[in-house]
């Protein structure tokens, strides 16, 4: 079962090209990690596949139901704000900048989407968020508001704040790009944990170690294209685009 | 000892005075405030059905003053639309202040609201908040710690504009002031006058700076 295909997708922010033409799929359980150089159009791909950002171009399913058509920008499909949601909540995110809720401490910022867009009750969003806390490491940080939580918290509560609403698949926006190198470990634990329970997981990262070890199949986007989709044994050891062999070199190199 | 004695004998009118200072400052920042959170809302829509009324009412109620503004609403309406002759100065003065006010907070409240991070909508949104949602729980409660400072600000603006009220004749400190002033012909009661006004203005600070602190605690 396929939970995210994408056909042909293009967005163009005024003039630029930001991505052209993408088209990828993402199984049931499969990890995918995606690479490429800044500028390569993978944070604003991922964006676009829960609505963050308008496609320009291209057709985006969620669980194989057509939800974004667009032709020049022209929305093809109609879908009722309601549905629009409920496919949406299909799709969990967790940003490079972790966007915490800083006026709410690390319970209350799991808790808020299930009591207010599930309605599950007070009662049963603080278990739920106490359970989801406790498993990314954070059973002593409950009450404690953002600004007083490293870096590498801050993201796992975010992950946490994710999971609470039982998403189908999890999207990673460069989760480890704004952590101090000794907290990277942390949320990278977390995430290797999420993928071998079973989650779907499309990761946007630069940490090539996790996309090596976790990653079933690895992307690498240059321009806004898809330069090379393989398995990371093969893509690591040999990549077959001359731009993926440039990248690979440079990152060695570092 | 003469002048305290004289002044102490003014003190009750004077307080009296006062309260109407103080009833119609407090109501019309409390009218202002909700009207000036409608607006900013307005003017944040993308909708120009919506933001273009919203901005030309800041507009206006910003672009002239407010003692005309008072004037107008108080001797202009009436003439106009006989109807809507608004016989009490007060209840004049009370829609002259919250609707100007209003243009002013609305600006504070959208400026606060845009200061806060991109970030904050789009997690709110990508847990399955609508927009309304995400508003309330989330940017706006960030918000209100950035508008306390120049609310403040703007409260103790209107608490001295209030003597404008003074011309239409509405008993406020001012125009008790002026008829004790007038009626002794004494300048002295200008003291206590200036006096009541500097206490008013610094329990509001006070008040102002407890509440930014109560709204920081997360920081």
């Amino acid at each position: 079962m396929l939970i995210i295909r994408t056909e042909n997708i293009c967005k163009t922010f005024v003039t630029v090209e930001a991505v052209k033409n993408v088209s990828l799929s993402v199984d049931q359980g499969e990890v995918v990690a995606v690479i490429g150089p800044s500028g390569s159009g993978k944070s604003t791909f991922l964006r676009c596949i829960n609505g963050l950002e308008t496609i320009s171009d291209g057709e985006i399913y969620i669980d194989e139901e057509l939800f974004e058509k667009r032709v020049h920008g022209h929305p093809q499909v109609r879908i009722s704000k309601e549905r629009r949601s409920e496919i949406l909540l299909k799709t969990g995110m967790v940003f490079q900048r972790f966007n915490l809720f800083p006026h709410k401490t690390a319970k209350e910022n799991v808790m808020l989407a299930p009591v207010n867009v599930k309605k599950i009750g007070e009662k049963a969003a603080a278990a739920l968020a106490e359970d989801l806390l406790a498993k990314v490491g954070l059973a002593d940080k409950f009450d404690e508001f953002p600004a007083k939580l490293s870096g590498g918290q801050q993201q796992r509560v975010a992950i946490a704040r994710a999971l609470a609403m039982a998403p189908e698949i999890m999207l990673f926006d460069e989760p480890t790009s704004a952590l101090d190198p000794e907290l990277v470990e942390d949320v990278l634990h977390v995430m290797v944990d999420l993928a071998k329970s079973g989650m779907t997981m499309l990761v946007v990262t630069h940490e090539m170690g996790f996309a090596r070890e976790a990653a079933d199949r690895v992307v690498f986007m240059v321009d806004g294209e898809v330069g090379e989709v393989g398995p990371p044994s093969e893509f690591f050891t040999n990549p077959q685009n001359p731009r993926a062999r440039q990248f690979m070199k440079s990152i060695l190199h570092q | 000892m003469d002048s305290l004695h004289q002044i102490a004998n003014w003190m009750p009118a004077l307080v009296h005075a006062t309260g109407t200072t103080l009833a119609l400052t407090a109501t019309s920042v409390v009218t202002a405030l909700a009207l000036g959170i409608v607006l900013a809302l307005a003017k944040i829509s993308g909708n120009s059905w919506i933001n273009k009324p919203a901005t030309a009412y800041v507009f206006f109620f910003r672009g002239t003053p407010l003692l005309i503004q008072l004037f107008f609403i108080y001797f202009g309406l009436p003439q106009i639309f006989p109807e809507l002759n608004i016989s009490s100065r007060f209840l004049a003065a009370y829609i002259a202040f919250s609707l100007n006010i209003a243009a002013y907070l609305a600006e504070i409240i959208r400026a606060a609201i845009q200061s806060i991070d991109k970030g904050q909508m789009e997690a709110a949104r990508s847990l399955g908040m609508g927009y309304g949602q995400a508003m309330r729980l989330v940017v706006i409660p960030q918000s209100y710690r950035r508008m306390i400072p120049p609310v403040c600000n703007e409260f103790i603006m209107v608490l001295k504009d209030t003597a404008l009220v003074s011309i239409i004749a509405l008993n406020d400190l001012t125009f008790q002031t002026k008829m004790i002033a007038s009626n002794k012909a004494s300048a002295l009661v200008y003291v206590p006058a200036l006096a009541i006004y500097l206490v008013l203005t610094a329990i509001f600070t006070i008040i102002f700076n407890n509440l930014e602190k109560k709204f920081s605690v997360y920081e």
